[in-house]
């Protein structure tokens, strides 16, 4: 994507910068509701990454003496019933909505890719029969299959991750499948087969590459709605446990009983969780826009 | 057409059944049981009453035996005993299904009627600045967690109006004005939820079918172009829309999940959650066999609506 | 007219004018029929209405306006005690021979909800259930309270209004016991599964339909055997599951009563501003924030480990943070003047963690953990369970912070609500953040469940052979004066041995609405739920 009609002495490595800089700034400017969400996403990021240098309390640390109090320049967002600084909470709620989200995204994506891959590929008997297996765990909603898996595998960390993740992987396959079916018909690679080139090899050397587009999309896609399921199961009580920080639980029991006296409680977790899953959804929007050629224009 | 349908009935049937046992198999993995919450109502625990109580629940025999025993119910129409409440699971589930039922149904009526019109609007005014309000609109709905969005909605409501959700399901019959109050703000908040994705499939399938040949043919000819969208665009373009609507349909149960809790009505999605945290297995089993009869349902019914309209697709992958 | 007619007319307009203008109390107010209150459940009954089954305030105050028992706590007596016992289903009873033997008299013309007639029959059925009785017909799926009537040794009907209990021992408790609204009587005639879905019983209110899930509805028993009770219409329960819809509820009057437990001290001060005329009683609902250390395995077999736990916890800013100042610091009984045994905050002076310098109190509990061999540099590494409810875990987090600063480093484990008493029952924890909830403020139910060797509910796994010779010798004393001073003994002797180290007695914000009369909470949340004397001035 280098700068053409214009001979510029240059050499390669910096064209090559100043070729990706002038791409993500012209994304920018054709995309602005992509490139906020690309911000937001960005932010919660660092975030995440520096949120004990950005804390200005101990996030699990309880003062009996300033319980519910509002904003003020001691506590930025104010504390929670048990004096808890809820914007250090936040901050730090910020590295495990990321991390669950991140890791649950990934790892459903990845497994599901790599079945919606072999399934679309390999094609026949084998293809029928995966994507009914697929859609019995597609069938059951989002939230009761997480759920219950939640419940069956008990409150932790990675359990959560592997709980999220599950309903990911039919979606995944099946995106993942739909773009290998296309593929797979083109001209090279009928001309890659007829050449004696192994399987796997023209599955993973060059399908894959070209299914890295809407896999993108689809991971930025899942990423918000995996936000959101953590959120929920842990507003229900079946996500994250203490004391790690999580914005869904900061909205559970104890935030609707004093809702009335401090509504901050229930403000700012809400504003956070919105914020990051409706950043992912922008930024998905607008990478499905501009990698997706199906789509362009639209 | 006739083997099509065979077909796809079958596929069903199958899928039906591979989602039994992984249900069943899900609800076994949880840890503790029906006796173990009894006891925890109890206070304490004692082994030889929790051995009568897991015989007499027939718990305490092999998955496999209660399985197949779950599964000739099923097949026989009975819909098995609650375990919590001791009394047939469709008398208890029954008075909830017209609740949930309503609430779904005023759900998507509420969700076309915002998700499609902006979505044309949007359309029509592509990348302009209504277009970007109306995709931030939509997007914020989707990105809102709903049980926040119900929470927020009711702490306005008794702060600002001192209005709180009626205390017990009204029926329509009963007093149709308080019943519509009751549904309204719940539905609202689904809908608008649910908007966004038929908003979005809306927009990116007119805009896809307004750069088709035809449609500049038509152009060219000299047909205004209000007459143009209406009569050929939309029609071509409301084939995914009508597909996603069906597909939305089927997820609502998420959302409706913690609308029916914080807005206190007693619907068949919170009787779920509370069936789960009981381990009531007849009543989660049956509960989600039948949300997965209905997806699968809605989605056999798009997908013949689909080989009913479009004709390359009855004989496609 | 005469001097003497002058005279008699001024006295008689004066006698009226002093009737008339006199202020009217309150307590001369006569009570009105009529009326149906709204109340307050956060969950669904769990076994219906079969309060034997169960141990929870959520099954046991809907259900209680359904039944009668032999004898009750007085309705409008707020402190409970061997005083304010009064009879229902007994008119009269009497102890014989020294505490052994309990006659009671029973009420003639009484009538289950079905139409069949009460006699000794049913109470006979009922205790002999209770306790087990290997010649009893009926036998109850889950027996919590089976300890309770382990002192019975036989229950005689002689004859059709006339029950007899016979003791192994002498035991004056027995007779709070059955004025807990822990002990209603079943009926002989219906089976005690079908208590769980419905209600034959003989109290003031029947049930009308029980919406599972949603409400539950009773109305007035016209039947009753006392006329004139109930003074309400009907009775409606609604079930809300939702914390801030439940006070947001109350708030706007749509339901009259609050359910027990579940005001906080906050959400009474949000509910006084916004509705100044409401009627809130603080009240200790019996309910305790506790420790349980899993004694049969290290670290805590050791005393001295237990003793820095107790003397970590600073309970009077445990109150502040996770209460906001709405419970009270108190040994193992809830404290006077709350309770009725219990320790005065004078007396709790000297034992571990009630000292008033919290600072002194870390000190040495850092000193006991470094006799054993830990310090902050190298901390005690544990794994504190608790319940996955907000209230359990809010508890756990202050502690967590708490032993943090005595080199005890503990993760704090969620431990799903079905899996917690499986859990601890088993010993399956090292320390756990604990509630335990008592049905009458007594120190028979509380000790023999809680500390008692062998006991399924004693999950510290305390044991000690003397100890239990104290709870048996204060069972049996029946000078009330020895017997509070023998009780004062016995708790701090538990808070020495850290058996089971109290945090903090809660206290419940009871509200109701200025309209609604004659609802007195008691000591004890399970015991005032009866609502036959209640009614509405509306």
């Amino acid at each position: 994507m280098a700068v053409r009609g214009v001979e510029i002495a240059v050499p390669a490595r910096a064209r090559a910068r100043s070729g990706r800089w002038t791409a993500l700034v012209r994304f920018a400017r054709k995309k602005p509701l992509g490139a906020a969400g690309g911000f937001l996403m960005l932010l919660m990021l660092l975030t995440a990454l520096f949120a004990e240098v950005l804390q200005t309390h101990d996030p699990i640390a309880t003062d009996a003496t300033a319980t519910l109090a509002g904003v003020s320049a001691e506590h930025w967002l104010g504390t929670d019933h048990l004096g808890r600084d809820i914007y250090s909470r936040i901050v730090h709620g910020a590295r495990v909505s990321l991390v669950v989200g991140v890791a649950s995204t990934l790892l459903g994506s990845v497994l599901g890719g790599i079945i919606g891959l072999l399934s679309g590929y390999i094609g026949g008997t084998t293809d029928l029969v995966t994507q009914r297996v697929l859609d019995i765990l597609q069938g059951l909603p989002l939230l009761v299959l997480a759920l219950v898996m939640s419940a069956a595998l008990g409150p932790a960390v990675h359990n959560v991750i592997v709980a999220i993740s599950i309903p990911i992987i039919p979606r995944a396959a099946r995106v993942i499948r739909s773009s290998v079916l296309s593929i797979r018909e083109m001209q090279y690679i009928e001309a890659a087969r007829s050449l004696g080139v192994r399987h796997l090899r023209i599955a993973f050397r060059h399908i894959l590459p070209n299914t890295i587009g809407p896999f993108i999309v689809l991971c930025t896609a899942q990423l918000g709605s995996a936000i959101l399921v953590e959120a929920t199961l842990s507003f229900l009580g079946l996500g994250v446990p203490e004391p790690y920080p999580s914005w869904g639980r900061m909205l559970s029991v104890s935030a609707a009983e004093y809702a009335q006296k401090a509504p901050h409680l229930v403000m700012f977790p809400g504003i956070a969780i919105s914020l990051a899953v409706f950043g992912s959804n922008l930024l998905g929007d607008a990478l499905r826009d501009t990698l997706d050629p199906r789509l362009r224009g639209s | 057409m006739k083997t099509y349908v065979i077909q796809r009935l079958v596929i069903a049937l199958l899928t039906l059944l591979g989602m039994s046992v992984v249900i069943f198999t899900l609800l076994r993995l949880a840890p503790g049981d029906i006796v173990d919450i009894l006891f925890s109502t109890a206070g304490y625990v004692s082994q030889d009453e929790k051995t009568a109580i897991m015989k007499e629940l027939g718990i305490d025999r092999p998955y496999w035996v209660q399985y197949l025993d779950w599964l000739r119910q099923i097949l026989t129409g009975d819909l098995g005993k609650s375990y919590r409440y001791d009394q047939p699971a469709w008398q208890i589930i029954r008075p909830l299904v017209p609740v949930t039922l309503e609430l779904a149904a005023l759900s998507t009526l509420f969700a076309v009627l915002i998700g499609v019109p902006s979505g044309v609007i949007s359309a029509v005014r592509q990348d302009t600045t209504l277009d970007y309000l109306l995709r931030v609109f939509s997007l914020a709905g989707l990105s809102m967690p709903a049980f926040w969005l119900g929470m927020v909605i009711i702490l306005g409501l008794v702060t600002w109006f001192a209005w709180i959700p009626p205390l017990s399901y009204v029926s329509p019959f009963q007093d149709a004005k308080l019943h519509a109050v009751q549904f309204l703000l719940p539905s609202l908040a689904v809908g608008y939820r649910s908007s966004a994705l038929i908003m979005r499939i809306t927009r990116s399938s007119l805009l896809e079918v307004m750069r088709e040949d035809y449609i500049r043919t038509a152009w060219a000819k000299g047909q205004t172009g209000r007459v143009v969208i209406w009569r050929h665009a939309l029609k071509n373009a409301m084939l995914p829309v009508v597909t996603v609507i069906g597909i939305e349909f089927a997820f609502l149960i998420g959302g409706l999940v913690v609308t029916e809790t914080v807005f206190n009505l007693p619907g068949v999605a919170r009787f779920l959650v509370q069936a789960i945290l009981w381990r009531d297995y007849p009543i989660v089993q049956n509960l989600v066999m039948f949300i997965a009869i209905v997806v699968i349902l809605s989605n056999l019914l798009v997908d013949m609506l689909y080989g009913v309209l479009d004709p390359r697709v009855r004989y496609g992958g | 007219m005469s001097r003497v007619r002058v005279a008699l007319l001024s006295i008689t307009l004066l006698a009226l004018a002093a009737v008339l203008l006199a202020p009217s109390t309150s307590q001369s107010q006569s009570p009105k029929s009529g009326g149906v209150l709204n109340m307050m459940l956060r969950e669904d009954l769990s076994q219906g209405f079969a309060i034997h089954e169960t141990s929870t305030i959520s099954t046991v105050w809907p259900a209680m306006p359904c039944f009668n028992n032999l004898v009750l706590f007085d309705p409008l007596k707020k402190t409970e005690s061997a005083e304010t016992v009064i009879g229902e289903l007994a008119e009269k009873w009497s102890w014989q021979d020294n505490f052994r033997n309990l006659v009671f008299f029973l009420r003639k013309g009484v009538k289950w909800h079905d139409g069949q007639p009460f006699t000794s029959k049913d109470v006979k059925f009922t205790f002999d259930m209770l306790r087990e009785a290997p010649d009893s017909p009926a036998k109850l799926r889950i027996n919590p309270r089976k300890d309770w009537y382990s002192n019975i040794e036989a229950v005689e009907a002689p004859d059709q209004y006339t029950a007899v209990f016979r003791l192994k021992r002498p035991q004056p408790s027995l007779l709070l016991m059955l004025a807990s609204g822990y002990t209603p009587v079943y009926a002989a005639h219906v089976p005690p599964a079908d208590y769980r879905s419905n209600c034959v019983g003989t109290g003031p209110f029947k049930v009308k339909e029980w919406r599972k899930g949603e409400s539950v509805e009773f109305v007035k028993n016209s039947d009753y055997f006392i006329k004139g009770r109930p003074y309400l219409d009907g009775l409606k329960y609604y079930v809300i599951l939702e914390r801030s819809t439940r006070q947001a509820a109350i708030q706007a009057g749509k339901l009259d009563v609050s359910f027990p437990g579940e005001t906080t001290k906050t959400a009474a001060e949000q509910l006084k501003k916004a509705v100044p005329q409401l009627v809130i009683t603080p009240f200790s609902q019996n309910v305790a924030d506790n420790i349980i250390m899993n004694m049969k395995k290290p670290p805590f077999d050791n005393l001295k480990v237990r003793l820095a736990v107790s003397h970590a916890i600073d309970r009077r800013a445990l109150v502040q943070a996770v209460h906001q100042g709405g419970a009270v610091i108190g040994a193992g009984l809830a404290p006077k003047p709350w309770g009725f045994w219990g320790l005065a905050e004078k007396d709790l002076v000297g034992l571990p963690g009630y000292g008033a310098k919290a600072a002194e109190e870390k000190a040495l509990a850092k000193k006991l953990m470094a006799e054993v061999g830990f310090s902050a540099q190298k901390p005690l590494k544990v794994e504190i369970a608790t319940r996955a409810i907000a209230v359990y875990v809010d508890m756990a987090s202050f502690v967590v912070n708490e032993l943090k600063q005595v080199g005890i480093e503990a993760t704090l484990k969620q431990i799903d609500t079905a899996q917690w008493h499986a859990t601890a029952t088993r010993g399956d924890y090292q320390i756990g953040a604990n509630l335990t909830g008592v049905g009458p403020d007594d120190p028979d139910a509380n000790y023999y469940e809680n500390y008692a060797c062998g006991s399924p509910r004693n999950y510290s796994f305390y044991c000690n052979e003397q100890v239990m010779k104290m709870f048996d010798a204060q069972s049996q004393e029946l000078d009330p004066k020895k017997r509070l001073a023998l009780n004062a003994a016995i708790q701090k002797r538990l808070e020495a041995d850290a058996a089971r180290p109290i945090l903090d007695w809660k206290v419940d914000y009871f509200t109701v609405w200025p309209h609604v009369k004659n609802l007195i909470p008691h000591q004890s949340i399970y015991n005032f739920g009866r609502m036959q004397e209640v009614w509405s001035d509306k």
